[in-house]
């Protein structure tokens, strides 16, 4: 088969030619079908990123074909090298038989060259499918507005930034700029997804909502590096239920005031173990509690107190980047939580 | 069980997250918990609700049969036909959980004490597992059995939810074998329950591309202008499977698969696929044009019976390359047996939209391939330029597929090869 389906970046190709090479990739498959909803551009600076990324689209496009466009970029370099690879992922399909193949267009960009960035991606976008842009790693300032002017979605993970103020002010002035809706996708929100999930369950049942207006204490205990990931969480709790940070607020202990006015204590606790390990809501005599036991892959859901104890199991969802970017891209929309969490422990973060 | 949206209205921490519907707590009584339905299809689907993390911990399921078991006794059957139908690999830590949730009520259906019981321990587990007195009836048993049950629900006023719970009830499919059979049917339902407390069953509503249909029509302006008698040739409903009667012959000798697929699942499909577009989407906006679909069938004179509809019954023959019977050497089929496992029809509905254009409606067993679609056939393109006599181009068909593999597709044409060849 003429593309392999393999994590080296694929097939050499001259940058002008990509079109050309594209085509006769496609027309010596004769078993594989070519499908896209949308242009996947995956940015990093690390080194070696060209081949993980690699590997990650891989596994993103057996439930989401698109075009991808991986850049390896080395702005610092002294050598001018600008390099371009092109391949596919094939997958044979649910109902079996057809391969669906995504295409891959692989660029390294080092040195000056690598000011080419929204050049090369323009070139290359399928012009009627929505554009993704994950960037992996910190924004430059200022963020090319060239870039972002085509950009439909941009999807980062706030958990890998330096200093989460200055890069947010950057995404959203380039945001403001653009001058149309990007929205904006935090891969460390994704990763909360099913801690809401089993954290919102308990107060599904109408005769649990009073609990929500009696919640006192909130525990959330989060693995080395995700203190932005636990502080979210809290942020997500008081966006959802209108509590208004205190001014004394520090990282490790939240204070906010509820609707009356009334005082609910965040705590925010350093543990080893998953990114969030353990997340306890105290109303009143009850506590509603999920705990992600190291390397498991389900939350022990519990209710306690003068409830009968109720347990059960949730999935707990994946940590690893293919698996929070397929989360990611199968779902739409405009992210309000998000915004508002995020606003609402802005400060702390 | 699920009441998605108010739900979503009263927990915010549900806003953003919910992508189906969030079920509430409450217990689920099986009627007929050890027969074919509950073991092949309802336990497994509620424990992969439950492996997926959807199912409240505090929803229970009662099963209530004649036969006499412990809860023990039957959470072990219950497992054992779940590890074998479920749709995802059963793990013991979850099924452990789930089984707690899971108890028998031993009683005959038409036994008064039977119900007082289960009242008792309704009450019971409303208190100790926080079902908040909602309950839901499935009634997975054959229609003989719906009088006796509904009667006794209604006496023991289960029929009946405290204030601020509900109670409901569901009965499955064949829903009477008549239009007389099913009146009566839904009379005995509503002298228990409401009709705002009665749900009926289609499963092929779950399907995900049955549920895109509306969304296929209505929300692409492409195809509403064309979907109608000046640029659609005809409609086909196809519903084909490789299977054959499968040890159902006692249901399927009195059934056929008119009653048994037609009558249902395929005109559901019809209704959506030929309805004009609901005021809202709620459940009685899209009901209320499902029933002018329905309303406006032409009704088939003997003779036109006779030209529009076929009905068959599959010989001996092969499968995958295996050897099969025929249908009347199946066991429990009688040897003339006049039940149809094929029946085709040709239908029309008399609307504005649809009005001259046919809908072929066929379904089968033992049929070479198994696979539900509809599929749209539009008009030729005029017969100049590309579409000439001696190579005449086939239609454009919009084809929608239900199952196994849900998709949809357009087939067009496009140049290939030699200057006006397509």
């Amino acid at each position: 088969m003429p593309a392999p389906e393999t994590f080296a970046p694929g097939l050499p190709a001259e940058i002008g030619k990509i079109d050309r090479e594209l085509k006769k990739l496609w027309e010596s498959g004769s078993a594989m079908t070519r499908a896209s909803l949308m242009n996947l551009a995956v940015y990093s600076e690390e080194p070696g990123s060209l081949s993980r990324n690699t590997q990650i689209i891989s596994k993103i496009t057996e439930d989401h074909a698109c075009r991808a466009i991986l850049i390896g970029a080395k702005p610092g370099a002294k050598e001018n090298r600008v390099e371009a690879w092109i391949s596919a992922h094939c997958h044979v399909s649910r109902a079996g038989g057809k391969q669906i193949c995504s295409e891959q267009l692989s660029f390294l960009l080092e040195g000056p060259s690598a000011r080419l960035l929204p050049n090369i991606v323009f070139s290359q976008l399928d012009s009627d499918l929505p554009f993704y842009l994950w960037w992996q790693g910190d924004f430059h300032d200022p963020v090319d507005p060239q870039l972002w002017a085509w950009v439909d979605r941009v999807i980062y993970d706030s958990q890998a930034w330096s200093d989460f103020g200055t890069q947010m002010q950057r995404v959203e002035t380039a945001q403001a700029e653009a001058k149309h809706r990007i929205v904006l996708c935090d891969l460390n929100w994704t990763r909360l997804v099913q801690f809401r999930l089993a954290l919102a369950q308990f107060f599904d049942c109408p005769t649990s909502h009073h609990r929500l207006n009696e919640i006192e204490h909130v525990e959330i205990d989060f693995a080395t590096g995700c203190r932005s990931t636990a502080l979210l969480l809290a942020g997500w709790f008081a966006a959802q239920l209108e509590w208004t940070l205190e001014e004394s607020s520090t990282a490790d202990a939240l204070g906010f005031r509820d609707q009356a006015k009334k005082l609910v204590r965040v705590s925010v606790k350093e543990k080893e173990g998953e990114t969030i390990s353990r997340c306890a809501v105290k109303c009143g005599s009850i506590e509603y509690r999920v705990v992600h036991s190291a390397n498991a892959d389900l939350l022990d859901v519990t209710t306690e107190g003068s409830e009968a104890k109720r347990r059960c199991l949730m999935p707990a969802g994946s940590n690893d980047a293919e698996g929070l970017m397929s989360e990611e891209l199968m779902r739409g929309g405009p992210h309000r939580v998000y915004l508002r969490a995020m606003n609402c422990v802005r400060r702390l973060l | 069980m699920s009441k998605t949206s108010d739900t979503q209205q009263t927990n915010p921490l549900r806003e953003g997250l919910a992508n189906r519907a969030v079920p509430q707590a409450c217990t689920v009584v099986i009627f007929g918990a050890t027969g074919d339905l509950t073991m092949r299809k309802l336990i497994p689907a509620l424990y992969n609700i439950a492996a997926d993390g959807e199912l409240p911990p505090a929803v229970t399921v009662v099963g209530f049969a004649r036969r006499p078991k412990t809860d023990e006794q039957f959470r072990k059957e219950q497992e054992e036909a779940t590890r074998k139908f479920s749709r995802q690999t059963v793990r013991d830590e979850i099924w452990n959980g789930f089984a707690n949730s899971v108890f028998y009520h031993q009683s005959e259906f038409h036994d008064t004490a039977g119900y007082k019981s289960l009242v008792e321990r309704l009450d019971k587990i409303d208190k100790e597992r926080g079902t908040g007195g909602n309950r839901l009836f499935y009634l997975a048993v054959a229609p003989d059995q719906f009088e006796p049950i509904l009667k006794n629900l209604k006496d023991a006023g289960l029929n009946k939810a405290p204030e601020g719970s509900w109670a409901r009830v569901i009965v499955e499919k064949p829903f009477g074998t008549d239009l007389a059979s099913a009146r009566e049917l839904n009379r005995i339902v509503r002298q228990a329950f409401s009709e705002s407390q009665t749900y009926r069953i289609d499963h092929f509503l779950g399907k995900e591309t049955a549920q895109n249909i509306l969304v296929l029509r209505f929300a692409n302006a492409i195809f509403e202008p064309i979907w109608n008698g000046r640029y659609v040739d005809h409609i086909q409903i196809t519903a084909a499977e490789t299977l054959g009667v499968e040890g159902r012959a006692g249901y399927y000798e009195g059934a056929g698969a008119l009653r048994d697929m037609v009558q249902n699942h395929l005109l559901q499909l019809l209704c959506l696929v030929a309805m004009e577009p609901p005021t809202d989407l709620g459940p009685d906006s899209i009901r209320d044009e499902k029933v002018k679909i329905v309303k406006s069938l032409r009704r088939m004179s003997h003779d036109e019976i006779a030209r529009n509809v076929v009905r068959g019954q599959y010989a001996a023959g092969a499968i995958n390359g295996k050897e099969v019977p025929a249908y009347r050497s199946e066991e429990k089929v009688k040897p003339d047996s006049k039940t149809e496992t094929f029946v085709a029809l040709k239908v029309r509905v008399d609307d504005w939209r649809l009005a001259d254009v046919p809908i072929y409606i066929r379904v089968g067993k033992r049929l070479p391939k198994s696979g539900t679609e509809i599929s749209v056939h539009f008009k030729k393109a005029p017969a100049v330029l590309f579409n000439r006599e001696s190579v005449s181009l086939d239609q454009n068909v919009l084809v929608i597929r239900i199952q196994p593999d849900e998709g949809i597709s357009l087939r067009d044409f496009i140049r290939q090869g030699e200057p006006g060849s397509v």
